[in-house]
């Protein structure tokens, strides 16, 4: 187990992130939709900052001038099971 | 130096903390029986009972366990009576209820 | 579709959101307190060491205490609490800003005049090899487990971190009976207190400045870890690489503010490296830039839960006054004396940092677009 996992949830490496970045990637919509890298099932709580700070220093701007990934609701993981109830 | 006082996982004698209330309920984790307390983190019993892989990953197939211990990161979900995903560390026991160690997203139960 | 209106809805009940909605209701106002955990209290409640600070800051007083006071407070000023209900949208409306949050399985909706977030932190998470292995955890949740939970979730721990949150949970899993191999910081010197590194040592646990974790190493979990010493470059010094043996692996780098609610509501945000990173811009009320939203705690800025309290306090004042509860001169005195406690909070070399990040989130709220 090599690999450095910086999205735990989609198992997203550092290096495909930095793939992606090479590839043109600037923004943290961009890094999500290219690599996954945030839109598991905790939505990015956990790595997001580590997501910023990489593209921060690979594309040397200031981690302030980086806007977190679009927030959309819902903000927390919703079971499936709510969503049936509801349709019930 | 440190002596390790902890004779299972299970803190018991605490400077600080009130004594604690015993196992009073049984889960079943892949069909196995162990003791829990009811209300308590499915991850708590767990833990107790010496288990530390929740799950294995979609992609790769890798074991997780706990993580953020507070219902945030989803490291810790498993199949709880038939449904997937579901928070161990947040989601509390109940006498009786099935636990079993998921596999990637894993499945619904019919 | 009507909706049931309330004057303050405050979401999150950790030490902020409790001290908040603790001031509307002593206004005389109506708050309902939302939080996503079957336990009110927040993080305070795994916080089992004795607060800093002077008597009037419950020095000496134990978190879980505090906790409780909190809640008996709000228990008997009738503040509704829903427990087991995440909020996971908030909107802007001609009403008010609407809530909307999972309840016994359905999704509900309530419109607030006012709306405070206390929703708290997280903990920052680090990637190095094997990071994803069973065992390696936040330290915070080896402290719920602990302290919480009362379970041990492993036996022999390497720390990584030395600022307060790393040294108050070695020393509290030393106390519930697990072993801590050793304390590494990155950094050439102790982050946290004195006190606490001190209690460390002298149980006989090796603090290890300028060093880092290279990989965790196990089959299917955690069976040891592989460190190394940096030079004043945090470079990695060859030759210097040692293996640790240890079940488990706690992380304490800091904290990130919770502000997703925030960013939903289209608030202005500042980045703060000192305070956890992006802050919703607000004012010395703890108003943000959204008309009638208000921030406390952790998510205006990592700090600790005896700040969170008077920062909690202060908007439930702010917001109380914006209600029409208090007039300017009977808001003004009580603002005051929180500003004080909190100068006071603010002081020695941790507080000071703090101090005047907090000082330039003003600035920065001055010059903001109002
Ligand atoms: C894991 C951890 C351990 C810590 N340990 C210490 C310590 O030992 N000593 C110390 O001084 N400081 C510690 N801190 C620092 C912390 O600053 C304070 O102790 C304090 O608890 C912060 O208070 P708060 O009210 O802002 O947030 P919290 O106490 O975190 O409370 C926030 C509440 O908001 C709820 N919430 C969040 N999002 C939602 C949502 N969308 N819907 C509904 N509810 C929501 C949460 O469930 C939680 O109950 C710790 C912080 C963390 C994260
Ligand atoms: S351990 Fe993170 S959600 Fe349970």
């Amino acid at each position: 187990m090599d690999e450095l996992f910086i999205c735990r949830c989609e198992e997203v490496t550092r290096r495909e992130l930095e793939q992606a970045i090479e590839d043109g990637a600037i923004t943290m919509n961009e890094l999500k939709r290219w690599t996954r890298a945030g839109m598991g099932l905790c939505q990015g709580k956990t790595c997001a900052k580590q997501v910023m700070a990489l593209l921060a220093q690979k594309t040397a701007q200031s981690p302030a001038a980086i806007k977190p990934a679009t927030t959309r609701n819902p903000v927390r993981p919703m079971q499936i099971s709510y969503m049936t109830k509801e349709a019930e | 130096m440190q002596e390790n006082k902890a004779k299972n996982h299970r803190v018991i004698k605490h400077p600080i903390l009130p004594a604690e209330a015993p196992c009073d309920v049984s889960i079943f984790v892949d069909g196995q029986e162990i003791p829990a307390k009811a209300g308590e983190p499915i991850a708590a019993a767990l833990l107790t009972a010496g288990i530390r892989i929740f799950r294995q990953t979609a992609k790769k197939g890798y074991p997780r366990g706990i993580f953020c211990g507070i219902g945030r990161c989803t490291d810790c979900v498993m199949t709880v009576d038939g449904q997937p995903n579901v928070r161990t560390c947040v989601t509390p026991v109940r006498a009786g209820m099935k636990v079993e160690t998921q596999i990637g997203l894993g499945r619904w139960a019919e | 579709m009507s909706m049931r209106k309330v004057q303050a809805i405050v979401i999150g009940a950790g030490p902020a959101g409790l001290a908040a909605c603790i001031e509307i209701a002593k206004a005389g106002g109506k708050a309902v307190l939302i939080d996503e955990n079957a336990k009110p209290g927040g993080q305070l409640f795994k916080q089992i060491h004795k607060f800093f600070g002077s008597r009037e800051h419950r020095a000496g007083v134990r978190g879980y205490d505090i906790g409780n006071q909190l809640l008996q407070e709000t228990e008997d000023l009738g503040v509704e609490v829903f427990l087991d209900s995440p909020v996971y949208g908030l909107f802007r409306d001609p009403r008010g800003i609407m809530v909307s949050y999972m309840q016994d399985g359905r999704e509900r909706a309530l419109l607030g005049e006012t709306v405070i977030l206390a929703t708290g932190a997280a903990e920052n998470a680090l990637t190095f090899p094997g990071s994803t292995l069973p065992g390696v955890m936040g330290a915070g949740c080896a402290q719920t487990m602990i302290n919480v939970n009362r379970v041990l979730p492993g036996k022999k721990v390497i720390m990584v971190g030395s600022g307060n949150v790393g040294l108050i949970v070695s020393y509290q899993l030393m106390q519930a009976g697990a072993e801590v191999a050793a304390l590494i910081e990155a950094a050439p010197s102790i982050g946290g207190y004195g006190v606490h590194a001190g209690k460390i040592r002298r149980a006989g646990v090796p603090i290890l400045v300028g060093h880092t974790i290279k990989r965790a190493m196990g089959r299917d979990q955690v069976e040891s870890v592989e460190i190394i010493a940096l030079d004043e470059k945090f470079q990695e010094i060859p030759g210097t690489e040692q293996i640790l043996s240890c079940d488990t692996v706690c992380i304490a780098i800091g904290l990130t503010p919770l502000t997703e609610l925030a960013w939903l509501a289209g608030c202005q945000f500042t980045f703060i490296p000192s305070l956890g990173g992006h802050i919703p811009i607000h004012d010395e009320n703890m108003a943000t830039t959204v008309s009638g939203l208000y921030v406390a705690g952790d998510i205006a800025g990592a700090e600790e839960a005896s700040t969170a309290m008077e920062e909690g306090r202060l908007a439930g004042i702010a917001a109380a006054e914006a209600l029409g509860l208090y007039d300017e001169a009977a808001a003004a005195p009580l603002k005051a004396s929180v500003w004080a406690r909190m100068d006071a909070l603010r002081t020695g070399p941790f507080g000071q940092k703090r101090h005047e990040a907090k000082a330039l989130m003003l600035e920065t709220a001055k010059g903001g677009t109002k």
